[in-house]
């Protein structure tokens, strides 16, 4: 609130040259990408080309892998989240994450989603407050709001994925990182998902993995598309998808990606 | 719309009733023959279970009263109070030392240890699992009875008792905590939990059933283990009066009961009471392992997938 209370940067997150390595693999060769607030930027490409990677990158996630080397800058709001000041924790905090599958822990669904706000301990009130928002803006509000205390493993496939994005807003993060997030699920829980991330882009900046170039399309503001662990270009979705300017990303979006 | 008729050459295997070529008939037979071997194969395994327990029910059970629970043992016959008090609180104290190195060595294996180390201890616990009891008793003897002085004792037999079901404990913690799907671990360690709440609030959530259901397992299997007392407790007639005074045990009962009953035959009966506590006892246990695991199915089925 008060150190650095005015940013002197335009990016939320900014990625200076970023390289991770396994071993003598380069996973992510120099890649460097600002995200602007208010943004929903998909990261595309083929499978194995680091998107992954780069998007476990931003909140340390990388650090849980063992044997993954990680150098260049990842900077929020400004201060490098790879210093050795900074807890990763603190980061994990700020970025949430939401993964291929859902992730739902064995608790009721109101405890799934103040998940984050017991770790800090924070006051009842103020959960069931923060609890009830996220589960809004994560559109699960309606269909759940009567059963608060059911198990969230006896939800469906598409709710637990709801839940997970409810987990991750209960926190109020300003970076929401999502993994691939509806390739488990069916198109109608898929649509209901891309329905609550259009939403939620008005709000905090998402960061789209997908292999699928038409929900790439349909949501995002923004293409980033990654090839062996090169950005291979960036731009405005609807620039990429019409206008690209390298031979690869047109072959990739177009599915003649050999 | 009708569709115009299609004309098609036909092929000898085209008439499906006249291909013999997937055996049928020896399927549909063999299918008959599993059906009468496996409730034939059930009764073989249940028979030696249920004539056990009649054969130890109809022994134990004439002149049975609440007066066999309640009343200590006197000479040859009496009650059973005495060593069921022993029993018990030495399978209570058992298990306290069991969890006490089972519970955290199996945490601190499945969580914190690598590859190497977590192996070398998962081989010695197979071995301890491996290791006959009476050389369990025969540690308990030289360490504790005679080495720390405690002599033939509640505290010998307990700790004895202790070191047999710890393996069995720890194998059932390992096996839980190393069991939570690996995504599971990254959803709660990327909500920014530090690794310690991960443990606490999420992997116990989905471990502590298996590892409570270990430990009555231990229990069970401990209950009436016989060969780790025997060297470090004595048969008494009264409940122990402390931690280094001597307990009984009900299958130290039985033993001492049946040696005696070679001479005095109303020893035998009071042996057979014993082993029929006893019984009533592992089942017991062994229906709550079961409650346990079903429960835990329900709660956390769609989680492994």
């Amino acid at each position: 609130m008060n150190a650095i209370a005015s940013v002197p940067t335009e990016a939320v997150v900014s990625v200076q040259d970023l390289t991770v390595t396994a071993g003598a693999r380069t996973l992510l060769d120099h890649v460097s990408l600002d995200f602007g607030a208010r943004s929903l930027t998909a990261v595309v490409g083929p499978s194995g080309c680091g998107k992954t990677t780069f998007v476990r990158s931003l909140n340390r996630m990388t650090e849980l892998t063992a044997g993954l080397a990680v150098e260049g800058s990842v900077r929020y709001l400004g201060q490098d989240i790879y210093d050795a000041a900074v807890d990763p924790v603190v980061v994990r905090r700020r970025m949430g994450m939401v993964f291929q599958r859902p992730t739902v822990f064995p608790m009721s669904i109101f405890e799934n989603a103040a998940f984050g706000l017991r770790l800090v301990h924070a006051e009842e009130d103020l959960v069931d407050a923060a609890v009830t928002e996220a589960l809004q803006r994560a559109g699960l509000w309606d269909e759940v709001r009567a059963e608060l205390d059911r198990p969230a493993l006896s939800l469906s496939g598409g709710q637990q994925q709801r839940l997970c994005i409810a987990r991750a807003l209960a926190v109020r993060p300003r970076v929401l990182l999502l993994d691939e997030p509806t390739s488990a699920l069916d198109p109608a829980a898929t649509q209901r998902v891309e329905a609550t991330l259009q939403g939620l882009k008005e709000e905090i900046v998402l960061v789209l993995v997908t292999h699928n170039v038409g929900q790439a399309a349909r949501i995002s503001d923004r293409i980033a598309f990654l090839h062996s662990g090169k950005l291979i270009e960036v731009g405005p979705t609807a620039d990429i998808l019409e206008r690209p300017r390298v031979k690869l990303t047109e072959q990739f979006i177009t599915g003649r990606y050999a | 719309m009708a569709t115009a008729p299609i004309l098609i050459g036909l092929r000898p295997e085209d008439n499906l009733a006249l291909d013999r070529s997937g055996h049928l008939g020896r399927r549909r037979a063999f299918d008959r023959l599993v059906g009468w071997l496996l409730p034939l194969l059930f009764l073989v395994a249940i028979l030696p279970i249920a004539w056990l327990l009649y054969y130890v029910g109809s022994q134990a059970l004439p002149g049975f009263t609440l007066a066999t629970l309640t009343t200590d043992p006197s000479g040859a016959t009496g009650g059973l109070f005495a060593p069921l008090v022993g029993s018990l609180t030495i399978l209570l104290l058992g298990t306290g030392v069991a969890i006490a190195f089972g519970f955290l060595g199996g945490l601190v294996t499945a969580e914190y240890l690598g590859e190497q180390w977590a192996g070398w201890i998962r081989i010695t616990a197979n071995v301890m699992v491996g290791t006959p009891a009476i050389i369990i008793g025969l540690f308990g003897y030289l360490v504790f009875v005679i080495y720390f002085h405690w002599g033939l004792s509640l505290a010998a037999a307990s700790v004895t008792l202790g070191v047999f079901m710890t393996p069995y404990v720890f194998r059932a913690t390992d096996i839980a905590y190393g069991s939570v799907p690996p995504h599971i671990r990254e959803a709660a360690l990327g909500s920014g939990a530090r690794p310690r709440q991960y443990l606490f609030r999420v992997a116990s959530a989905i471990a502590f059933p298996q590892v409570l259901g270990g430990i009555f397992l231990a229990m069970a299997i401990g209950v009436g283990e016989t060969a780790p007392l025997y060297l470090t407790t004595t048969t008494v007639v009264l409940p122990p009066t402390g931690l280094f005074a001597p307990a009984s045990a009900l299958s130290l009962y039985i033993w001492t009961g049946f040696q005696t009953g070679l001479i005095l035959p109303t020893a035998i009966r009071l042996a057979f009471q014993a082993a029929f506590l006893l019984l009533v006892i592992v089942i017991g246990l062994n229906v709550l392992v079961r409650v346990i695991a079903a429960r835990a199915r329900r709660r956390l089925e769609g989680l492994f997938q």
